[in-house]
């Protein structure tokens, strides 16, 4: 309770401090400057607002948060509140279209000095930084985070695992991981890595690096909100009902060079919602401002109709798939595998999900210039019959899984039907979506078939192979591997392909390859790259509108009419 | 007993019969307390009215195979996403190609743009009889044909209500005539464990139980029940109602323990089974048939919740109130797909209840038999 009040006076005195900044900004005496966007959009970057702050927010949330801690979090619900309030050393450019996928730094100075090798990082933290509860931001918490991932059995720990002695560390949890050393007094941060690893920036640039406090204890803090290091602070989150975000009122934006804006609403409130429907009156009737919700298919063309310039279509970099347990039986064998895919009928998944979507088999997204279009498996129902009888599965027990979100169910509805159709005897299981990634990620429960999809974490090949499909970054819990895919030849491929440094174009004909070589495989049967909504209510101002790259619409950039 | 021919005998249906009798018109026969009850229930027109529906609800119901496979030509888990069917002899998509599409050339659009509409996927709605008796009530956005799942999903949602019924009944009964007979600390425990389950609001527990055996289904004390099975919605349902209806039974049991033909049972040597079920038993049958019928009303309307609320009958499965739930997303454009199973449980619970009430009045017209939640 005493903190709370404290808060309020921080609170209140920063507000002031910020509305000063503002007005200085405003008459043009910061060198801190507004962020224009390549792509037609608009930017909030810099450190003000420009005058368009307000004071709430209202979001009507979907239950996808799986967590509200930086070192547990892996949906796109639970980033897009936290990448305004957990930040990295380095992270993305608050910016609309492909300038979004810039890395800047945020806590950093400035982006790493990398040694000629390529395997040792040096970052020098900026001075004076401080976290929402007034504690300095020291450089040993970088260290900290990181081992506290491996601590809380992160589902981002494989990302680390090239750091030397990270392998280590994370089978014993004890020590310290011996490849990053901090010194609080000069704020310098050296990562050591085994190998030269080209992704590494962008995952240094993740959730899963954004610093806490090294006292934060290694458990679950979701609904004990660490502190916060970026512009917004979680200041309560009740799982499945909301989640208020508050101004962090010990946050400066004039000490990130305009990398990281103060934003325009005082505070957000996040109303956890259910159902699409409920949730796209809510925001017609002036319940809340942004409905975060795809609409629902039905009401597509009245919404257009009414209210046209409230609704913002986009496609983010995305696949849904369906994946296949290569472990469990009777997906271990490929020609089952890949019966599945002969046997969907990407069109009809596609108009299931109300026609907002281009039907696809490749594991990467068309928005990638690795993209390399793969048609593998058309349509053909007898051919997949025929794969059926020839691996001896035939009348196989299958389970279906899936989450009980949105239009995802009746995804899986169809490829249940689809299995029985092709000889297999297919149920469902649909449970929590609160529950489901973890549940499915774990390999005590055999999950043999079920739905996925992926919204890249950073713009890179590597985000979605070296995550998704490295049979060598297989875990027991927490696995993003859900096909368990090991294939040595795609490993090698991946291992050989992390040591480039950029994205040449050989390099990304190289990953088309790799797509090819999955594709054969089967491990899934991916169906489509997605198109989703954003809807907004009337006095909402969506010439303000980001949408980033990565974290979608950035909350913190609306402003008011 | 046997009765008398001659013998005149007094209950609450034979004033027509004294009255006669008294104008010498004809001999007074005695009936079986049975015989009265039916009876004054035959002459309830509108309770038979209310069976003769919900016996054409079972039939409908029972029949969902024949009419799928003979008239609508698919099964209730069968998508047609991308079908046409003919409606009036003109070819109409089942479900319409929605989207985000170039207003000039048809083409998606990908990013917002002016020149781009939005258009809503919509399942084909009710064609009557003008279908060929293909999506008679219409198709979901999966493109079932909802005719078929109402008739699978009724099969389901009364397999659920009957079987959870009889188990319910079965076990209150029971519990019911041992604690009544037994009394003492036979009956503190019994009456003890019915008071756990009242503290539980019955919605509430059915969700907690069902929630957690959805997720791995049931597999204890050698008995296996997977999670998708509709045995999940049937045992929860039925454990849950358990003291409602077992309480009120008790109470007649412990009356009835008091009644003199019961002591004289026992002077006589009869065992406690024989005491229970050949002297109690037949004296609250009356109570447990009206029980059964009105809770057979109230499981069905109980799993409809459950099942809308994702703790009953799992998808793809069927049920009454899956199809609600379904529906809820198309009710704008496709009120149907939620009406229809909504039209089918007020039908279905509306004539259990008028026939149980006057099954009630027919076979003990003092009785207060209602179930409180």
């Amino acid at each position: 309770m005493n903190r709370r009040h404290t808060w309020k006076w921080l609170l209140t005195a920063a507000s002031l401090a910020v509305g000063l900044a503002l007005i200085a900004s405003a008459c043009g005496s910061s060198g801190n400057k507004t962020n224009t966007s390549g792509s037609g959009g608009t930017t909030s970057g810099g450190t003000a607002s420009g005058g368009k702050t307000f004071a709430n927010f209202r979001l009507a949330y979907d239950t996808g948060i799986d967590y509200l801690d930086p070192g547990l979090s892996y949906t796109v619900e639970g980033w897009g509140i936290m990448w305004n309030v957990y930040l990295p050393l380095i992270g993305y450019k608050h910016a609309s279209g492909p300038d979004g996928a810039t890395l800047v730094p945020y806590l950093a100075k400035d982006l790493p000095k990398v040694s000629t090798d390529a395997k040792t990082y040096t970052f020098t933290l900026r001075s004076g930084l401080k976290y929402s509860d007034g504690a300095a931001i020291k450089a040993s918490d970088f260290a900290a985070t990181i081992e506290r991932d491996f601590k809380v059995d992160s589902p981002g720990v494989g990302f680390f695992g090239n750091i030397v002695g990270a392998d280590t560390f994370g089978k014993t949890k004890t020590g310290h991981i011996s490849g990053i050393t901090t010194d609080d007094a000069t704020g310098v941060i050296t990562i050591k890595l085994n190998t030269p690893q080209g992704d590494f920036l962008n995952i240094l640039a993740t959730e899963f690096a954004a610093l806490l406090p090294a006292s934060t204890p290694a458990k679950d803090q979701s609904t004990t909100p660490a502190p916060s290091s970026g512009p917004y602070m979680i200041k309560s989150y009740a799982p499945n009902k909301k989640a208020i975000v508050v101004r962090n009122p010990n946050f400066d934006a004039a000490q990130f060079d305009g990398n990281v804006p103060s934003g325009n609403p005082d505070m957000m409130t996040i109303d956890i919602i259910g159902d699409d429907t409920v949730a796209l009156q809510r925001v017609i009737s002036g319940q809340d401002d942004y409905d975060f919700h795809q609409l629902p298919p039905d009401r597509l063309a009245s919404t257009q109709q009414k209210y046209g310039d409230q609704i913002k279509v986009y496609t983010p970099a995305n696949t849904y798939y369906f994946f296949m347990n290569n472990r469990v039986a009777p997906f271990d064998n490929v020609k089952v595998r890949q019966a599945v895919n002969y046997a969907i009928n990407r069109e009809a998944l596609v108009r299931i999900y109300g026609g907002l979507a281009q039907p696809t088999e490749n594991v990467l997204p068309p928005t990638y210039p690795s993209y390399k279009k793969l048609n593998m498996y058309p349509y053909d129902l007898a051919k997949a019959k025929q794969l059926i009888q020839a691996s001896g599965q035939a009348g196989a027990s299958v389970v279906v899984w899936n989450h009980d979100r949105g239009t995802d169910p009746k995804a899986t509805a169809y490829l249940t039907d689809v299995l029985n159709s092709i000889g297999l005897k297919a149920k469902e299981k649909v449970i929590n979506s609160a529950v489901y990634w973890t549940t499915v990620g774990n390999q005590a429960t055999k999950a043999q078939i079920g739905f996925a999809d992926w919204f890249q974490d950073y713009p890179h090949p590597l985000d979605w192979f070296d995550v998704l499909l490295n049979g060598d970054r297989i875990t027991d819990t927490h696995n993003n591997n859900y096909a368990n895919f090991d294939d040595k030849a795609v490993n090698a491929k991946i291992a050989a392909l992390k040591k480039e440094p950029t994205l040449t174009d050989s390099v990304n004909a190289d990953w088309a390859s790799v797509d090819k070589m999955v594709d054969e495989q089967a491990p899934w049967a991916a169906f489509m790259n997605r198109q989703f909504t954003d809807f907004f209510n009337a006095d909402m101002d969506l010439s303000c509108y980001v949408n980033h790259v990565l974290y979608q619409f950035d909350y913190s950039s609306i402003c008011h009419k | 007993m046997a009765h008398q021919a001659t013998e005149t005998e007094f209950t609450l249906d034979t004033a027509a019969e004294l009255a006669a009798a008294e104008h010498g018109r004809e001999t007074i026969r005695g009936r079986s307390p049975w015989y009265l009850a039916w009876r004054r229930l035959r002459r309830n027109y509108v309770a038979f009215g209310f069976l003769f529906v919900f016996v054409l609800v079972l039939v409908a119901c029972a029949l969902a195979p024949v009419y799928a496979s003979h008239v609508a030509h698919t099964g209730p888990s069968t998508n047609h996403v991308l079908e046409q069917v003919k409606v009036n002899g003109k070819l109409t998509p089942v479900v319409t190609a929605g989207g985000y599409i170039e207003k000039k050339t048809g083409k998606p659009c990908v990013v917002s743009g002016t020149g781009c509409i939005l258009l809503s996927a919509i399942p084909i709605g009710p064609t009557w009889f003008s279908g060929g008796g293909r999506f008679v009530l219409g198709a979901d956005s999966n493109g079932r044909d909802i005719a078929v799942r109402l008739l699978y999903g009724g099969r389901n949602s009364l397999i659920v209500g009957i079987g959870s019924t009889a188990i319910c009944v079965f076990f209150a009964v029971l519990l019911a005539l041992v604690s009544g007979y037994f009394g003492g600390w036979v009956d503190f425990v019994i009456t003890r464990f019915f008071d756990l389950f009242y503290a539980f609001p019955v919605v509430l527990l059915g969700i907690a139980l069902g929630s957690a055996l959805a997720i791995n289904g049931f597999h204890h004390f050698g008995v296996n029940i997977e999670s998708g099975s509709i045995w999940i919605p049937t045992l929860v349902i039925s454990y849950v109602l358990i003291p409602y209806v077992g309480r009120p039974l008790r109470g007649q049991v412990l009356s009835l323990r008091e009644k003199e033909f019961v002591e004289a049972a026992i002077s006589q040597g009869a065992s406690p089974l024989r005491v229970m079920f050949s002297e109690l038993l037949p004296n609250i049958t009356s109570s447990v048939l009206v029980f059964f019928t009105l809770i057979i009303a109230n499981n069905i309307v109980l799993e409809a919740a459950l099942s809308f609320l994702g703790a009953g009958v799992q998808p793809p499965t069927p049920s009454w109130g899956t199809l609600i739930s379904d529906g809820q997303t198309l009710i704008v454009t496709r009120p149907w797909l939620a009406l229809a199973p909504g039209i089918a449980i007020v039908l279905t619970v509306l004539s259990l209840n008028v026939f149980g009430d006057g099954l009630r009045a027919a076979l003990d017209p003092r009785a207060k038999v209602k179930i409180e939640h």
